[in-house]
């Protein structure tokens, strides 16, 4: 379960402070996907950067687990994303140079997961995947949906308990967007895993339980979610 | 995150860029090549000097001189005294046996022994054919390389060492063969008058041959005898003489080679002029240290400079990789490990750069040893030693510096933020 309580978030000082979350209060229980929704500057990423420990607001209160991960050091915030939390971007981040194994063994590494434990998450995260065949490719030589599918691979192969997304299909057409949705999807239902999608695409935040719309950095509504 | 990942991560991102790791392992290198060469040169140097020593003086020696009028400003007040030789460089004055049983008595002196110099008309051997000769005293604590026979200890009376052009000269088939053969020295009287010349003949018998030595100054003329041989010479020839019992220079011979500081001291406090093997080492030593020295510092110059490259090449490696390093924060590397990501690339490419450098100065010194050598006709003695602890610590040394010059870049790498770092667009 997640609680985000009273978030207030502001850049920049004095004349030139921009309150990008004003006391944004929202609960996602355990195993639902959510899909946090909004226009390009509502506020959005910024509260998901907030919901996994990237950035610090003012004031407010993010509750993963009965912990409040907003007053524990930054070495214990590291170690919890690392080991529950992961992302997929828009732009995938995967590293080209690298082959798609050492791709997906980076969080891994991170982890501090044994070398001799790591093949055999890398290969089934792979083979969720339907990249299994190309380990040892490098990333560079993969098509777009491919990339992302890497991403993904990277994204569960540390069993993560909460999924961040951020516009997954952004940079991907229809049909290969589709693929990336249903990997998601299918993988929140069966690990009952939390998903949380950051999107502006309103056909991809209606397949979530849960639907957050942010506006100017206000909750402009919520639905869904009372099943 | 491990060591080990990291390691291997940051080897993987060189990789990657592999000109430009080249390129800035390159300046490194320079300064490696630099550093190991001059290294092995000092070490090269202080060997030779250390055997030319062994080679050529006793460190448990001194050479004792008077202390020169020249040392004193303008002409010397004659008195009845005073004796002086002239030489070239001046009028010189000279040891009495006065001052030989002097410094006979000075404590830590175990023997001295004077320059005798004994002058000889000519020295012949089994083909009876006769050569001008220099003699010399043997003495045990100086090294000879022998082409046949050897001496333990000291030489006995009415022996003689030759050398191999003597051993030709004289006769001998080789120099095994001139072993145990008699030879004659025969000596002038200098103070028999010049319408009845006097001269006597010494019988030797050769011990051993010496053979011809890079190391040693010792003409190839110079044949040694015993003291007390060279003794019997000198009287001979030079009795009746005025110079007779008049000495340039004596040795001095003390119990160990540490007593000979404290009696040169001594020696100079009563007077006189004493140089100990060391002093003339350690002037030649100061020398080689010199020019090491001068060699080190272009070395550290050029390393000086890679730092600046290897700065820079971090620095671009860091914006290149700035997606990079968002995701790995986001994915929970901590800041630390994002830090030792760039040194231990920085650690690499001085390590490439420490090796390159290093094994090419190996290789080029290697190679280039018999040159030096026959270049300066030092027959089989090289002048570059390489030791290994030294390029161990050469390179040691160069990773360490890159890891230093790798701390700014990697602070910068580490406090990136994350959020900034993987913003899109």
């Amino acid at each position: 379960m997640i609680e985000v309580k009273n978030v207030s978030k502001t850049y920049g000082k004095k004349d030139n402070a921009f309150m990008a979350l004003s006391d944004v209060s929202f609960t996602i229980p355990k195993g639902a996907s959510v899909a946090i929704l909004g226009k390009s500057g509502s506020g959005k990423s910024t509260l998901m950067h907030i919901m996994s420990g990237l950035d610090k607001p003012e004031s407010g209160e993010v509750i993963i687990g009965g912990r409040n991960i907003l007053q524990i050091k930054q070495k214990e915030i590291d170690r919890f994303r690392s080991r529950s939390m992961s992302f997929i971007f828009q732009s995938f981040f995967i590293q080209a140079n690298e082959s798609c194994y050492d791709n997906v063994s980076l969080p891994l590494e991170i982890a501090d997961v044994a070398p001799s434990r790591r093949r055999a998450k890398i290969e089934s995260a792979l083979r969720a995947v339907e990249l299994f065949d190309k380990m040892k490719s490098r990333a560079r030589d993969l098509s777009g949906g491919q990339k992302q599918r890497l991403a993904v691979a990277r994204a569960i192969v540390n069993n993560p308990q909460i999924l961040f997304a951020d516009e997954p299909t952004g940079n991907l057409d229809s049909t290969t967007g589709a693929v990336i949705e249903d990997l998601l999807f299918d993988y929140n239902k069966k690990n009952n895993i939390t998903l949380v999608v950051v999107t502006h695409d309103s056909d991809l935040a209606n397949r979530c339980d849960i639907q957050i719309n942010i506006k100017d950095g206000k909750i402009d509504k919520i639905t869904g979610g009372k099943k | 995150m491990k060591t080990r990942d990291i390691t291997i991560r940051a080897g993987r991102s060189l990789k990657k860029a592999k000109a430009r790791t080249l390129l800035t392992s390159l300046a490194i290198a320079v300064g490696a090549f630099t550093i190991t060469l001059s290294l092995a040169a000092g070490d090269g140097g202080r060997a030779y000097t250390d055997q030319i020593f062994s080679s050529n003086a006793d460190v448990r020696e001194l050479i004792v001189t008077k202390e020169q009028p020249s040392a004193q400003k303008g002409p010397q007040k004659y008195s009845e005294n005073s004796s002086n030789i002239a030489t070239p460089f001046g009028s010189t004055s000279v040891l009495s046996q006065n001052d030989i049983e002097k410094i006979k008595t000075v404590s830590g002196v175990i023997d001295v022994i004077p320059n005798y110099n004994p002058q000889v008309k000519y020295i012949s051997g089994v083909n009876q054919d006769k050569y001008i000769a220099t003699i010399t005293i043997f003495s045990p604590n100086v090294t000879l390389e022998y082409a046949a026979g050897s001496i333990s200890g000291n030489l006995s009376d009415n022996e003689i060492i030759l050398t191999e052009e003597y051993v030709q000269a004289l006769g001998y088939k080789s120099s095994q063969d001139s072993i145990g053969k008699s030879v004659i020295i025969v000596a002038d009287k200098l103070s028999a008058p010049i319408t009845n010349p006097e001269s006597k003949s010494y019988t030797y018998t050769v011990k051993a041959v010496s053979s011809k030595s890079g190391l040693a100054f010792r003409s190839q003329s110079s044949l040694l005898i015993s003291e007390d041989s060279a003794k019997a010479l000198y009287d001979y020839a030079n009795i009746g003489t005025r110079n007779y019992d008049k000495f340039l220079v004596a040795a001095v011979r003390v119990d160990n080679a540490g007593d000979a500081k404290i009696v040169k001291d001594r020696l100079t406090s009563m007077g006189y002029f004493a140089q100990t093997a060391a002093d003339l080492l350690g002037v030649i030593n100061t020398f080689i240290n010199v020019l090491q020295g001068i060699l080190l510092g272009f070395g550290a110059l050029a390393i000086l400079t890679s730092v600046f490259g290897i700065i820079n090449t971090q620095y671009i490696s860091v914006l290149e990789r700035t997606q990079q390093i968002g995701l790995m924060k986001a994915l929970g590397m901590r800041r630390r490990d994002v830090g030792r990501l760039f040194k231990l690339e920085a650690a690499w490419i001085g390590l490439l750069g420490g090796s390159i450098g290093s094994g090419l100065a190996y290789i080029a010194g290697t190679v280039a040893n018999p040159f030096i050598s026959k270049a300066l006709d030092l027959d089989d003695i090289y002048l570059l030693i390489f030791n290994p602890l030294n390029i161990v610590l050469v390179i040691a040394g160069l990773v360490l510096v890159s890891v230093v010059s790798g701390i700014l870049p990697a602070r910068k790498a580490a406090k990136l933020n994350p959020i900034e770092a993987l913003r899109t667009e």
